[in-house]
């Protein structure tokens, strides 16, 4: 199989493409690193409510106006979505990254959905697969390529729990399943399932294999990965593979393993079977306060070299703290410079041991404060805290970038160091959460879209904030993906050869090209400097 | 680069290791790569040039406040795991018998051990693989930090694909500390269902005689444990090494009633779906036509039993097949290809 020729193919580029939403009123100026480079972008205000109106005027060509007719005949009226409002809560995840889908479909089983990649192909139209939309790199933006634009294929509707496989501790599911309500029915036979981003209240199972997720207690438990037994992929005929890894050992290779993180653009993951481990007896909960971020970058480098590896260790700066204590009440030391929340979970006198020994250590590191949860209450509610951060920024800004980068634990102080110095040369306020056992940075870089000119600062600290964990031997996405955000990043991580590698793989599982395009491969290598704002899409 | 430069290749570096993998292709010829053969001897013997990773070897770095070493692929594992222990840290991927282990034939084959149960799969401990391609192509894929998904997850690839895509020549490894503690306690019976009535027991192995269980925990834990489960200080299993069976552990019960009508001596990872065997050719037939019944694999891994190595359960579907073609266009590498 050949992969069609991904430009010319239709000579037909949407009207204006992208077309600049009428009403804007922050358009990126002459330094946007977007507009510098000569890329069609623009600043829509679809994050604020109000939703571009330029695709009005949009026209559509022979195969796109055949291939809306057969989908709904394939969907019905109720599963497919054409108009200007059913498409624009589709144009973005949770990213500000944003384009007009050609439409949407919600199918309601495999079959259907097999049938929706059939037709797409059928009129050579990619599509681009969303579960929740909780991604954060603009994985689930319908961007095309060429002036394609894709399908938005939402798996949303496929959220059944099929089975839960107590004895056998694992549980296959649909796609569309939310986390925590695979947490919530695990628990009542003893079991939970590890992977805890923080949006998992709403974020999908199937999303989270797209983007190999973390979550907080990645530092024993581990990404994803670990917990993906096996993965139903659906390629761009529609066809599903079931790529196994319920077996110890390998007997062939481990495509599941490079399914887990393709990010839409090896096929749509239509089922998984993921692994469920037995709830810890025992859980010690640790908030330790600290005088200075150094301190508590120090004393995570402490715990981790110490005999037993907490099992979630998370940073807090001061005004993380401070601002989501009035939202949720967690009890935070407000006078610390920093916070650390630590948790052992196990047997009780291993939980014990650990939580005495970061107890000690926390205190050796300058710890001004350190109290131990006195039970599954005050817990919760120090972990709420932590996962409450995203929320309680809509009280203090309109508008927040949240990254995420990682370098290894021993840079953890430097790297926090020049966030907050990148804060101040570009005078933005910026908190900081670390998933901090893992070297894992999320600065949110709060602003406010309608500020002239602020737009162009957040994206310098973004990019700033990037070059400098890569210059510590980080590397630019931890959890998050690569998507579009960060996909021009990729020619600073990797050399020509190593990308020629990756996308030899990719055209191997995936030769149609249909699959969400333009997606987590730079399409052009070493292009120069990375943009944040990638040619069509709009922000 | 040394040796006998017709069959046996020694590269020193990467490439040497590009200019092997260029010459065989632009020969049409083929190689199979090794590192210690501790694997491979077990294996009926090939007729393809060997590219051994016997050179590349040594310990690049080794972060302990990262939680990381880096290795080159022909390092051997006691090595690696003796420099680690020097600072209370290990990778808990243990060498398949005693012929030293390198840590690229163990990432290569990623033949589980028994702490496999509490230590997760041998893929899981895999941060950054550099590689060359059967094309000669160079590739690096992950990176050093232990969260990392940018770009494609070509380690978990990579690892147990039997040296068919690619020559490995380099590895980070994620560590973690030596656990305080570490017992083996035995049953007086064989109890299958013990695995699962037990908080996370680093590894369980059940033989016709009794069921061993390893913990690795606080030591008023493992005995918390152990006497709440009737068990009591034993050596650990002695392993037969004939060969190795997988099936998904849902259809263990099932294989493992078949296995109860052959004359073999087994060993079983309750839980995992992995059993060593020691047996008669002939039984060995038997159980490899069961396993794969129940949808699992059998390897063979004694060359006098003359039974093939790999079996049906074995072949690679399809789409692992394009895979293989897309990095090893003229099947340079490993020729047999899961047939031998």
């Amino acid at each position: 199989m050949t992969r069609p020729r991904r430009r010319g193919r239709f000579t037909r580029r949407r009207a204006g493409a992208p077309a600049r939403p009428s009403g804007s009123s922050a358009t990126p100026g002459p330094t946007s690193p977007a507009t510098a480079s000569g890329r069609s972008a623009s600043l829509a205000t679809a994050g604020s409510g109000s939703v571009p109106s330029a695709t009005a005027d949009r026209s559509l060509s022979g195969p796109e106006t055949s291939l809306l007719a057969t989908l709904e005949d394939i969907l019905g009226d109720d599963g497919l979505r054409t108009g200007h409002l059913g498409r624009a809560t589709y144009r973005r995840d949770a990213s500000f990254l944003n384009a007009d889908p050609l439409a949407v479909a919600l199918p309601r089983s495999v079959e259907q959905t097999a049938h929706v990649l059939r037709a797409c192909r059928d009129h050579g139209i990619p599509f681009t697969p969303r579960a929740a939309g909780t991604g954060l790199a603009g994985g689930a933006t319908p961007t095309g390529e060429g002036g394609r634009r894709p399908v938005v294929v939402s798996v949303a509707r496929m959220d059944q729990l099929r089975e839960l496989d107590v004895p056998n501790r694992r549980a296959w599911v649909e796609p569309g399943l939310v986390n925590a309500r695979l947490g919530k029915a695990a628990a009542a036979h003893g079991l939970r399932f590890a992977p805890d981003p923080a949006s998992q209240i709403a974020a999908t199972l199937g999303g989270n294999v797209a983007t190999n997720a973390g979550g907080i207690h990645v530092l024993t438990y581990g990404v994803m990965s670990q917990h993906v037994l096996a993965v139903e992929l659906m390629d761009a005929d529609g066809v599903v593979h079931v790529l196994d890894g319920t077996r110890a050992e390998q007997a062939g290779l481990d495509l599941r393993g490079v399914s887990v993180g393709g990010e839409g653009t090896l096929g749509i993951v239509v089922g998984a079977c993921l692994r469920l481990l037995p709830a810890p007896p025992a859980v010690g909960t640790l908030l330790a306060g600290f005088a200075s971020l150094e301190a508590a970058a120090t004393a995570v480098g402490a715990l981790v070299v110490s005999d037993r590896l907490p099992d979630a260790v998370e940073l807090m700066d001061a005004r993380a703290v401070s601002l989501v204590e009035d939202y949720a009440q967690a009890g935070y030391p407000q006078d610390a410079a920093a916070v650390l929340l630590l948790e052992y979970e196990g047997l009780p006198a291993g939980v014990d041991a650990g939580v005495a020994t970061a107890d000690r250590l926390a205190r050796d590191h300058g710890a001004t404060s350190v109290v131990r949860a006195d039970g599954p209450d005050q817990r919760a509610r120090i972990w709420k805290g932590r996962k409450a951060v995203a929320g309680a920024i809509a009280k203090r800004a309109p508008d927040f970038y949240l990254q995420d980068v990682v370098v290894p634990r021993s840079r953890l102080g430097e790297m926090l160091d020049a966030v907050v110095a990148i804060g101040e040369r570009e005078r933005l306020e910026i908190l900081t959460v670390v998933h901090a056992g893992d070297g894992n940075l999320h600065p949110f870089v709060l602003f406010d879209r309608r500020v002239e000119g602020m737009i162009d600062r957040v994206f310098a600290a973004g990019h700033d904030i990037v070059a400098t964990a890569l210059s510590l031997d980080g590397t630019v996405t931890g959890e998050h993906g690569v998507g579009i955000e960060k996909r021009d990043f990729l020619s600073d991580v990797f050399d020509s050869d190593d990308l020629a590698v990756q996308r030899a793989v990719r055209d191997a599982i995936e030769p149609s090209g249909l699959a969400n395009p333009d997606k987590v491969l730079p399409t052009t290598v070493g292009c120069g400097e990375a943009r944040m704002v990638p040619e069509g899409a709009w922000v | 680069m040394g040796v006998n430069a017709a069959t046996h290749l020694e590269p020193t570096d990467i490439g040497e290791v590009i200019d092997a993998v260029t010459q065989a292709r632009e020969r049409s010829s083929a190689l199979e790569v090794r590192g210690a053969g501790s694997v491979l001897d077990r294996l009926p013997p090939g007729d393809a040039p060997v590219l051994s990773t016997a050179r590349l070897t040594g310990i690049v770095d080794h972060a302990p406040a990262d939680l990381t070493v880096t290795v080159r692929a022909g390092t051997r594992l006691d090595e690696v795991r003796d420099r680690l222990a020097e600072h209370g840290q290990e990778c808990p991927i243990e060498p398949i018998g005693e012929h030293g282990t390198t840590v690229g034939g163990r990432l290569g084959t990623a033949l589980a051990g028994p702490r496999q149960l509490g230590a997760g799969r041998v893929r899981d401990w895999l941060l950054r693989v550099r590689f060359v391609t059967g094309a000669g192509t160079p590739a690096t894929a992950g990176g050093v930090t232990v969260k990392d998904v940018t770009g494609f997850d070509l380690c978990r690839l990579m690892t147990g694909s039997w040296g068919t895509l690619g020559v490995i020549t380099e590895v980070t490894l994620k560590l973690r500390p030596i656990p305080p503690h570490r017992a083996w306690y035995a049953t007086d019976t064989p109890q299958h269902d013990l695995a699962s009535q037990l908080y996370r027991p680093a590894a369980v192995v059940s033989t016709s005689e009794r069921t061993h269980v390893l913990f690795e925990d606080h030591p008023d834990d493992a005995d918390a444990q152990a006497a709440g489960a009737g068990l009591v200080p034993a050596d650990p299993p002695v392993l037969p090494a004939s060969a190795r069976a997988v099936v998904d552990p849902a259809r263990l019960a099932a294989f493992r009633a078949d296995l109860t009508e052959l004359d073999l001596t087994v060993a079983i990872h309750d839980q995992l779906g992995l059993c060593h065997l020691d047996g008669q050719p002939d039984a060995l037939v038997a159980a490899r036509a069961a396993a794969e019944r129940h949808g699992g694999a059998l390897l063979v891994l004694d060359p006098s039993t003359g039974l093939p190595a790999f079996g049906r359960g074995h072949a690679p579907s399809p789409l692992a097949q394009r895979v293989s073609t897309a990095l090893d266009p003229d099947d340079v590498l490993a020729p047999w290809r899961w047939q031998r």
